[in-house]
């Protein structure tokens, strides 16, 4: 009897805290706490889309769900943004960006509907659509992309992607707004010039013009309350859990009107088998990015689909040239010669990746075919090359020792808790061993690890096992141009005049037949110097849910099409 | 006992300031900073050196802590570099579900381990007895996440997709998507099923460690004069038990109350992570990882004051338990 008391004491307790919390609706729109310019935009959003009918047909309505296992720090604020995640956020979801790009990744109108670039004036205008308006029923205008525009290439702002502008001319003389819906900057011809406008979501000048640019970043404006003009109005954010977003009913018919889907909630999730039960347990529709070794429980399930997608990223070892048994080309090439990275991709990726020779993508117009087979698996031309450049196992103990007697012994760094950079580190080791190259797989914290390889005084490392993301348009100048050399990310230390000229040139040249041939040059250069052994480029992976419909996924990302996504009416 | 408070209370200020300032510097002397977990070609050096100024991070540590000790103790945490918010914003948020989660594992943990270690110590050496230490031994040297991850597969993945249980639980989250649309009864339901898998991993764990002080104290007491004589007043196996037998046997319990509560602030951190329950822990832990330093800060404040907070209730519950207790 007393225990069952005590239990029951116990259970109400349990109740009674599960509902102590339960007094703010997270779904109701409630200004208790918000900063003062939220209390001031939010109600003025409401009130404005309160106006609209909301569509009705077989597609409207329902809640998607994705889940991920990352928060979007800067949120909807594209003057600071730099996580994918969030940028793909502002583009597709809360904001608009000038242009998109078509499956086939070439500019089409978004925003602007449509553009013209003077090359001889060195003018680009921009013409927009009338019939976008802010949440907040202020219209967009050309007046916004001048305020974006003049707050990206504010120094003071620190907008993280400043390679952008580097042929743009900053500040007021680089922008003219000609009318209210028509805007022209100065740029230098160069390539993939309308890249940027694809990248960053225009801002509301009516809403931040009074913000010191230095403020920006911590501003409320990106994850307390931001008021968009893209297919999603915000609704609320909760710290490390989830972000959601309501229609917007106003969104121009002209762009294929309002989206279907009634709610879109972005849940943070940062456990993988967390992730992966809620996929299984139907309580997330979209798992993003689950990894290779959780693909067979997907494909099992009925209800789910597993996609894979080309994506713009990919893993490397980049190699600390500056390091005496690291300086010759011939050592990073015998390396990834005696690499299978074949076997890598199908070991670690579950073959969802493809072997890389260079930072350009298999999808990518400027990919060279010929290069696929580079550097193949080949250990007796390795060994040939490690012998050629002196390294030769002098006293038999199988490891290579130069003239000096200085051993072959190479360092490979990853982060840790991260499993599949692990697993390379030790498959090197063991298919280098034989080779006579004697590798040692070392673990360090992320934050140690990126000062260790970004400091230029220290670069504290021989070889690092790491992965970039790329955008379309690619510029390796940071990383193997001389001048970076002692930049954060001139790891390898590369100094190579063939590759400088190649790099500077590539930037100028506009016209995409012109460029390629230089573009075959500079891959094949980048084989020969080798700064990277390049391991592969990704298949990206998603688990979804099938009652989402007509969700399209490719390098462009995961969001692009989200105001077309539906739920079938009784699947919701 | 209010002068004794009031004292304890006074020494913990030093305390405090002293814990965040060895933290602070011990932050400054972890490699890198919040900006340089900015990565990407398209960073120039010049914008990482800004994004640098506009955190406050090109000022020498010294300055910085100034700065740092003479906003908090005007009030002011901050703004987190990594989440672009006020700190004090940040923890206002997440402190409340990391007290719900807290103080229903606590529950949990002392109600069952208080029970369970009674219950063993009645049936000293008998077979239950032995099972239960079994039982306990087997949750009380299980980790915690794994512990989470088991119960995770077990009550969500399995019980709603290979078993078809009329009940499973939730693996994630405070609540669920659709908890706004839902009737005051509903959103209470929704909330103590989410509660439910994370309180429960943290209480097997302590469950198990409380029930082996209870028995080991109560098989103690209960050989006493005082209990022979009780029972042999004729009172009730209960009442001499619950009475007058555990009062006493709950003494090393008060002392277990002041550890474990700051643990419970501090030491949920995998459980937050594997139920994505947005608390504390997670927050800190995150925070120390990206160099967020305001976040760790104010994170160490917030535990800080939970230690002193445990040994002060812990303190005071000696005098309840024990009336021989006095402070002056």
């Amino acid at each position: 009897m007393s225990f069952r008391s005590l239990s029951a004491a116990s259970a109400l307790g349990m109740t009674f805290l599960a509902g102590a919390c339960g007094g703010v609706d997270q779904g109701a729109r409630s200004l208790a706490g918000l900063p003062q310019f939220c209390q001031e935009v939010l109600p003025r959003v409401d009130a404005y889309l309160s106006q609209f009918e909301h569509p009705s047909g077989e597609r409207y309505g329902g809640t998607a769900v994705i889940g991920s296992i990352g928060e979007m720090p800067e949120g909807m604020n594209a003057l600071v943004s730099s996580d994918y995640t969030s940028s793909q956020h502002q583009s597709f979801v809360n904001l608009m960006t000038l242009v998109d790009f078509d499956p086939s990744f070439q500019p089409r109108p978004y925003l602007a509907e449509s553009w013209e670039f003077d090359q001889e004036a060195h003018e680009l205008t921009f013409r927009l659509r009338d019939d976008v308006f802010w949440h907040d029923g202020t219209p967009t205008t050309a007046y916004d992309v001048e305020f974006t525009y003049l707050r990206v290439t504010d120094p003071e702002t620190a907008f993280p992607n400043g390679a952008f502008w580097t042929h743009y001319v900053p500040g007021r003389d680089g922008v003219v707004v000609v009318d209210s819906l028509t805007v022209r900057f100065s740029v230098a011809p160069h390539a993939e010039f309308m890249d940027p406008w694809r990248t960053v979501g225009i801002m509301p000048v009516h809403l931040l013009r009074d913000i010191p640019s230095p403020e920006l970043r911590q501003h409320p404006y990106g994850t307390r309350c931001p008021v968009g003009n893209g297919p999603f109005v915000f609704e609320s954010h909760q710290v490390d859990a989830a972000w959601s977003f309501v229609r917007n009913p106003a969104f121009p018919k002209g762009l294929g009107g309002p989206p279907y889907l009634d709610r879109y909630v972005y849940r943070i999730i940062p456990e993988q088998t967390t992730l992966l039960t809620e996929l299984l347990t139907e309580n997330i529709d979209y798992l993003v990015a689950p990894g290779p070794d959780q693909t067979p429980q997907i494909e099992a399930a009925r209800m789910l689909e597993l996609r894979a997608f080309p994506f713009r990223s990919y893993d490397l070892v980049g190699w600390n040239a500056r390091r005496p048994h690291l300086s010759d080309a011939r050592v990073r090439q015998a390396i990834t010669l005696g690499l299978n990275r074949a076997e890598i991709v199908q070991a670690i990726r579950q073959g969802y990746g493809e072997v890389a020779n260079a930072g350009v993508p298999p999808f990518h117009w400027a990919f060279l075919e010929g290069i696929r087979d580079s550097l193949s698996y080949d250990p007796t031309r390795a060994a040939g090359l490690l012998e050629e450049a002196g390294w030769v196992d002098r006293d038999g103990d199988g490891v290579r020792e130069n003239a000096d007697g200085s051993r072959l012994e190479i360092s490979v760094k990853y982060n840790l808790g991260n499993q599949q950079r692990e697993d390379i580190a030790q498959i090197m080791q063991a298919q280098l061993r034989p080779l006579g190259i004697a590798i040692t797989p070392q673990v360090v914290e992320w934050g140690t690890l990126l000062n260790q390889i970004n400091t230029p005084e220290n670069r504290d490392f021989d070889g690092v096992v790491i992965g970039w993301v790329t955008e379309f348009k690619i510029d390796d100048h940071d990383l193997f141009h001389s001048e970076a050399a002692n930049q954060p990310f001139g790891w390898s230390g590369t100094r190579d005049p063939e590759l400088d000229r190649l790099i500077d040139t590539l930037q100028m040249v506009v016209e995409r037949e012109e460029a390629l041939p230089l573009w075959r040059d500079f891959q094949h250069r980048l084989i020969e110097v080798q700064p990277y052994t390049y391991l592969y480029h990704l298949e990206r992976l998603a688990g979804l849910n099938r009652r989402l419909q007509d969700v399209e996924l490719d390098a462009r990302g995961e969001w692009i099409n989200i105001k077309d996504w539906w739920i079938p009416a009784d699947l919701r | 006992m209010m002068t004794f408070l009031i004292r304890r209370l006074l020494s913990a200020i030093p305390l405090v300031l002293g814990i965040a300032t060895i933290v602070f510097f011990l932050l400054s002397l972890a490699p890198g900073d919040a900006a340089s977990f900015l990565i990407s070609p398209n960073i120039t050096p010049e914008v990482l050196e800004q994004i640098r100024a506009n955190m406050g991070l090109d000022q020498p540590v010294h300055i910085r802590y100034l700065r740092w000790m003479s906003a908090m103790l005007r009030g002011d945490f901050g703004v987190s570099l990594t989440r672009n918010q006020p700190v004090l914003d940040i923890i206002a948020e997440i402190l409340p579900n990391t007290l719900v989660l807290s103080l229903c594992a606590f529950l949990l943990a002392f109600a069952g381990g208080i029970l369970i270690g009674v219950f063993q110590a009645v049936r000293h050496n008998r077979p239950t007895d032995g099972i239960l230490s079994v039982v306990g031994l087997f949750f009380y040297s299980m980790p915690s996440f794994w512990l989470a991850l088991m119960l995770i597969l077990v009550f969500s993945l399995g019980a709603r997709n290979l078993w078809g249980w009329p009940i499973w639980f939730p693996a994630s989250g405070m609540t669920s998507v659709d908890y706004p649309f839902m009737s005051p009864g509903e959103q209470l339901r929704d909330r103590a099923m989410h509660l439910f898998l994370p309180s429960l991993s943290l209480a097997l764990v302590l469950a198990a460690g409380i029930a082996r002080y209870v028995r080991g104290s109560m098989l103690e007491v209960i050989r006493q004069d005082y209990i022979r004589t009780a029972r042999s007043k004729g009172l009730s196996e209960f009442k001499v038990i619950f009475k007058h037998a555990l009062r006493n046997g709950l003494i090393p319990v008060a002392t277990l109350f002041g550890l474990y509560l700051p643990f419970l602030f501090s030491g949920a951190v995998l459980i937050e992570t594997v139920f994505a329950w947005p608390g504390m822990g997670r927050l800190v832990v995150d925070a120390i990882f990206q160099r967020d330093y305001p976040v760790v800060m104010a994170g160490t404040f917030v535990f800080a004051i939970m230690v002193v907070a445990g040994n002060l209730i812990a303190d005071v519950l000696y005098a309840v338990v024990d009336p021989r207790i006095r402070y002056e």
